[in-house]
């Protein structure tokens, strides 16, 4: 069962603007209550990571130091031969094509939302507060909340 | 200064910004990242090294990544981290249930001074928030999985909607429906704390 079921219908944009605004707010004030033990393994692992990521790993140190003193030269004048004649073959076209291709997001966003199968099943339970919910929200939670609770945004 | 080592400075700079990069981003994102894997979690221990192995695999395999990818992809390694966690732990549950003899781990003893909160909050604000707190914690915790991740990954990490789809690996669509039942569930159970 979904939790929430059944009392959907008394439910408006607007209420459910401010609700997010409030939780994020005691969910940001939670984050201070974190305790001392938590914060410092939560630094030491942060500092295990930066290390691990300044350090190239066995393998990539052998073959690092490979290409780097016998290899380079060769190989970095061989991949430019390559992507000069790819994008010569190609007439530079599919480099611009792409850009185009980005445009008609909205219609994909509708259609994504009206082919998933839970809004499917929302739309089946009769639940219309969805699809009014997903018309006033923008693409940041919480957007227009200013209105419902008082001007807590990000 | 030879071409060489000029080059070799330059070289060091780079790794050197980097590694600040990459420290700056675990740092503004490791509190929030490791609420979300206790949300899911339910265990101290367990959401910490669920945190520890996102950081370490983001370091390892996506640290020359464009830093602007950092965040989905370090939240979709952790969501896959809980995922599996909370696989294994089922399965261990399972085994367990049929030992004779088993040890709680929560009984293991905690040092009261390191459990002790953060004192950045004023006593008198302290009591309210804590009551909050605990209401949110515990609708949260009655959410489904998906649910719950949807409405955190957006309200407290505040991930857009494409990157949330990213972090959970699934559509646009079902972030967006993930979250609004989270929302309606929430207030239904937190309405009598006027949350």
């Amino acid at each position: 069962m979904n939790a929430g079921e059944g009392e959907s219908s008394a439910t408006t944009p607007l209420q459910l603007r401010g609700l997010e605004a409030r939780s994020r707010l005691v969910l940001e004030a939670g984050l201070t209550r974190i305790d001392a033990h938590t914060r410092s393994r939560l630094n030491q692992a942060r500092q295990a990571a930066v290390a691990a990521a300044a350090r190239p790993s066995y393998l990539a140190r052998i073959f690092g130091s490979l290409t780097s003193r016998a290899l380079m030269p060769a190989t970095g004048a061989a991949a430019a031969a390559v992507l000069v004649a790819a994008f010569m073959l190609s007439g530079g076209h599919h480099l611009t094509s792409s850009v185009a291709d980005n445009n008609p997001a909205s219609a994909l966003d509708v259609l994504d939302l009206v082919t998933d199968d839970d809004a499917m099943n929302l739309m089946e339970e009769n639940d219309s507060s969805f699809y009014e919910w997903a018309a006033a929200q923008g693409d940041n939670p919480g957007q227009g909340a200013a209105q419902g609770a008082g001007g807590e945004t990000t | 200064m030879p071409a060489t080592s000029r080059g070799g400075t330059l070289l060091n700079d780079t790794a050197e910004a980097r590694s600040r990069a990459l420290n700056q981003f675990l740092k503004s994102v490791e509190l929030k990242a490791y609420k979300i894997a206790q949300a899911g979690l339910r265990h101290q221990d367990d959401a910490l090294d669920a945190v520890q192995d996102a950081m370490l695999q983001l370091a390892r395999a996506y640290a020359n990544r464009p830093e602007e990818e950092w965040k989905p992809l370090f939240y979709r390694i952790l969501e896959n981290r809980i995922r599996d966690m909370q696989r294994r732990r089922t399965v261990r549950g399972r085994v367990m249930a049929w030992l004779p003899f088993r040890r709680d781990e929560d009984d293991e003893d905690l040092d009261p001074i390191a459990q002790a909160p953060s004192q950045d909050v004023p006593p008198v604000a302290r009591l309210e928030i804590d009551e909050a707190m605990r209401a949110l914690d515990a609708a949260l915790e009655e959410l489904p999985n998906r649910q719950r991740e949807a409405f955190l990954l957006r309200n407290l990490e505040g991930l857009d909607v494409a990157q949330t789809a990213q972090a959970m690996g699934c559509s646009e669509g079902s972030v967006k429906t993930h979250y609004f039942r989270a929302l309606q569930a929430l207030r239904v159970k937190l309405g009598e704390f006027e949350l």
